[in-house]
């Protein structure tokens, strides 16, 4: 063999129609551990690992007889000690004297082919997770729709007229328990959303669990009541103190504990367990209720993942355990299911590290609803101040007139970048606040605009972007484009009054 | 004689062979669904999730030609995918010649098939790379508008056209299926052509496609690999005509 292909920096060997290889070079024998001498005389197929084997005689062959060259081909082959080397195949078919024989150009890709496999990983992930998205917004467009149109059945009732009063307080009951219930549909989404972003923030303060856990029993108790169900408790009396956000935890183990009558049947039970295990504490919620199916027990916390059968699901979107394993994260502690099958009940343990108590004393556990930080203090007044809301929705435009006007603010609203435009010319306002997504002119245009009129006067009115888009660049360009703050959607409202009072240049009154 | 192309190929790698018959002959070629030139829109990921769907295309073409006295030419699996199609219509077939069989790829207790299940897991891995990583091997031609007479034009000039999911559902059904039980119900007699030194389909399982089949002939052929009828033609035609020389006397 010519000494360059010999050594050249791939491997090469020449094969026989019949599928015996002719000659092999040093580069090909260094990386399959052989002489090529050997390698010379033994059958293609030997050189391949199994499932390249197949693939070799079943598509690479037969494209190579019919089209005299394959490109590009991904196989494995085998070393002599039984190791596969990962390599790129490029093979070309052509008479050479009384035959025709294949020349092989063989790379090596191991580094390359686990980044490749780790691609394709993703991608197969990612095609997953859009599917399962798909089947989750199908699911979540039903479970609002459901209470949407109790409420609406109902409110025609109510306005067609000749309820009578027992009639009317039972369409209101209605409307009031399917607009909860949308509520916290909406709320789990809203969630799941921030704990996407990470934005979710939790208010941690020293906790005890035992009262939380009586608040949540005392909360289910009705439900269990209706359907028979017993709830057997066993509560260790020892102080059992963790840094948590008592409300995220309540939340947690309504879960647990709602979920667990929903799924019990009539008279069956419940056992609800507080214990201290070395440096943690264990809430655990037992059922006697369907239990839960081997195989999908690994996926119950799994976001937008739900057992199959949708259809004789007991209601409600199935995302509930999913907050709850990402709130326990988020607190440092863990959550877990085990079931012994389907319909032998189930059991969900929380496990939550204890707080190192500081000497003996031990730390104190504030009063639930207990606030921390600024919602406990007393929102600033936005008495004199004229403010401009622009917002194309109407709903949201009333929703700012009601809560700044609640604040003592003068407000005036306008839908559309031109109205805002004439308002502002007309009496300008001490502080602009702008919704960014609007139809026929965004915030954006908006604020330029507004800019560019305010340079004859030297004049700058303070103005805020409302925004559904929170990534940095939306922020950083509505800042470029003149807005002083960028607040996000849904709006936190006692942080819009607070801003609008800190722009005009007013301090809070506590 | 209806010649049933393997997995991972379509009807063009019968052109070595098929035409020496001809002259004798009606020669009847086709794709399955989801293969080379066949309409791609009739796939059904339920009726080809088996082997069973495939024997259906088989009763289709010998039922819409009203074809008899059919000698069938399976390669590969088409060995098994044409022997269950005349477990449904033992009437239609006269003779069948099976090229590469194997009733079940995976080994067993008491059979080497030739592979372990972990192999096939590896093949669709590897699939899947060659297929879906990147397009420029094995699917010059991925037909997303059978309409378009361009795209038809190019098809035409590309051997072997897979759409990769179809692919990875035919080599689940023919690597993880096993078929054995059904062999020995079969009547139809036919002569087993077993390569030497076959990866896919080893002489072991050859023996025993040849034990469980009742008036079965076998030949070991001098050739090598699992595509006599690419590699080695000549050999594949001679034998095949010699058995039918012998068996239509």
């Amino acid at each position: 063999m010519d000494p360059i292909l010999d050594t050249a920096p791939c491997g090469f060997l020449s094969v026989a129609d019949d599928g015996y290889v002719i000659e092999a070079n040093a580069t090909l024998g260094a990386m399959l551990r052989r002489a090529p001498a050997a390698i010379a005389g033994s059958h293609v197929d030997r050189l391949f690992a199994p499932a390249s084997r197949i693939f070799y005689q079943t598509h690479v062959f037969p494209t190579l007889k019919l089209q005299g060259t394959v490109h590009e081909v991904y196989v494995s082959l085998r070393d002599a000690d039984d190791e596969d080397v990962p390599v790129l195949l490029n093979a070309a078919r052509r008479p050479r004297g009384e035959r025709f024989v294949s020349d092989w150009v063989v790379v090596p890709m191991r580094q390359r082919n686990q980044y490749e496999n780790e691609i394709l990983k993703a991608r197969k992930t990612a095609e997953a997770a859009v599917r399962s998205k798909d089947e989750f917004l199908a699911v979540v467009s039903h479970e609002l729709r459901s209470p949407l149109g109790a409420i609406s059945g109902w409110t025609h009732l109510l306005a067609r007229g000749g309820l009578d009063a027992a009639e009317s307080a039972r369409a209101l009951a209605a409307i009031e328990r399917n607009v909860r219930q949308q509520a916290k549909l909406v709320d789990d989404i809203l969630d799941l959303g921030r704990m996407a972003s990470g934005k979710l923030r939790l208010e941690v303060s020293p906790i005890e669990l035992a009262p939380i856990v009586e608040e949540v029993l005392e909360g289910v108790a009705p439900a269990a009541q209706a359907k028979s169900i017993r709830i057997d408790r066993i509560l260790d009396t020892r102080p059992a103190t963790v840094s948590g956000d008592a409300d995220r935890l309540q939340q947690v183990l309504w879960n647990m504990l709602t979920n667990a009558v929903k799924f019990t049947p009539h008279g069956g039970k419940v056992q609800v367990r507080l214990e201290r295990v070395n440096s943690s504490v264990e809430v655990s919620v037992s059922d006697t209720g369907k239990g839960i199916a081997p195989e999908f027990l690994p996926h119950v916390f799994d976001r937008f993942r739900q057992e199959e059968g949708a259809a004789d699901r007991e209601g409600g979107l199935g995302l509930g355990m999913s907050i709850a394993s990402q709130l326990l994260e988020l607190h440092g502690g863990t959550i877990r299911a085990a079931s012994a099958g389907q319909g032998r009940g189930a059991t969900f343990t929380v496990r939550l590290p204890l707080m190192v108590a500081h000497g003996n004393e031990q730390p104190p556990a504030p009063a639930r609803g207990e606030t921390q930080g600024l919602a406990a203090q007393a929102p600033p007044s936005l008495e004199g101040l004229d403010i401009l809301v622009v917002d194309n929705e109407e709903e949201a435009r009333e929703l700012l007139r009601a809560l700044l006007g609640g604040a003592g603010g003068a407000v005036r609203t306008a839908a559309s970048v031109a109205e805002a435009l004439m308002q502002f010319q007309a009496h300008r306002p001490h502080v602009l606040v702008s919704d960014i997504e609007m139809e026929g002119g965004d915030g954006y245009a908006l604020i330029r605009r507004i800019r560019e009129i305010e340079q004859a006067s030297g004049a700058r009115t303070p103005a805020i972007a409302l925004s559904a888009r929170t990534r940095n660049a939306d922020r950083l360009r509505a800042l470029t484009a003149g807005f002083q703050l960028h607040l996000p959607k849904p709006v936190e409202p006692f942080e819009l009054v607070v801003a609008i009072a800190n722009l005009a240049g007013l301090r809070s009154r506590s | 004689m209806l010649f049933a192309h393997g997995f991972g190929c379509d009807q063009s790698m019968w052109r070595y062979v098929a035409p020496a018959f001809e002259e004798d002959y009606q020669v009847v070629l086709f794709d399955y669904v989801g293969c080379g030139k066949s309409d791609w829109s009739a796939y059904s990921a339920e009726r080809y999730g088996t082997l069973e769907g495939y024997a259906r295309d088989v009763l289709d073409i010998v039922e819409a030609f009203d074809l008899r006295d059919v000698i069938f030419v399976g390669h590969s699996v088409s060995s098994v995918v044409g022997l269950l199609a005349s477990l449904e219509a033992p009437e239609r077939f006269e003779r069948a010649i099976l090229v590469g069989p194997s009733p079940c790829y995976v080994n067993d207790a008491g059979y080497a098939g030739g592979f372990e299940r972990s192999d096939i897991e590896g093949l669709l891995d590897l699939m899947d790379k060659n297929y879906i990583g990147w397009a420029a091997f094995l699917a010059p031609v991925v037909m997303k508008n059978p309409g378009s007479p361009e795209l038809v034009q190019e098809l035409q000039e590309s051997f072997c056209a897979t759409d990769p999911r179809v692919t990875r559902e035919f080599a689940k059904a023919t690597f993880l299926s096993d078929h054995r039980a059904s062999m020995a119900k079969v009547r139809v007699p036919s002569l087993i052509l077993q390569c030497t030194d076959d990866a896919i389909a080893p002489d072991a399982v050859g023996d025993w496609m040849h034990r469980a089949l009742r008036g079965s002939d076998f030949k070991l052929m001098k050739a090598t690999g699992h595509c006599p009828h690419m590699s080695h033609p000549a050999e594949t035609i001679e034998l095949m005509k010699e058995y039918l020389a012998a068996t239509s006397a």
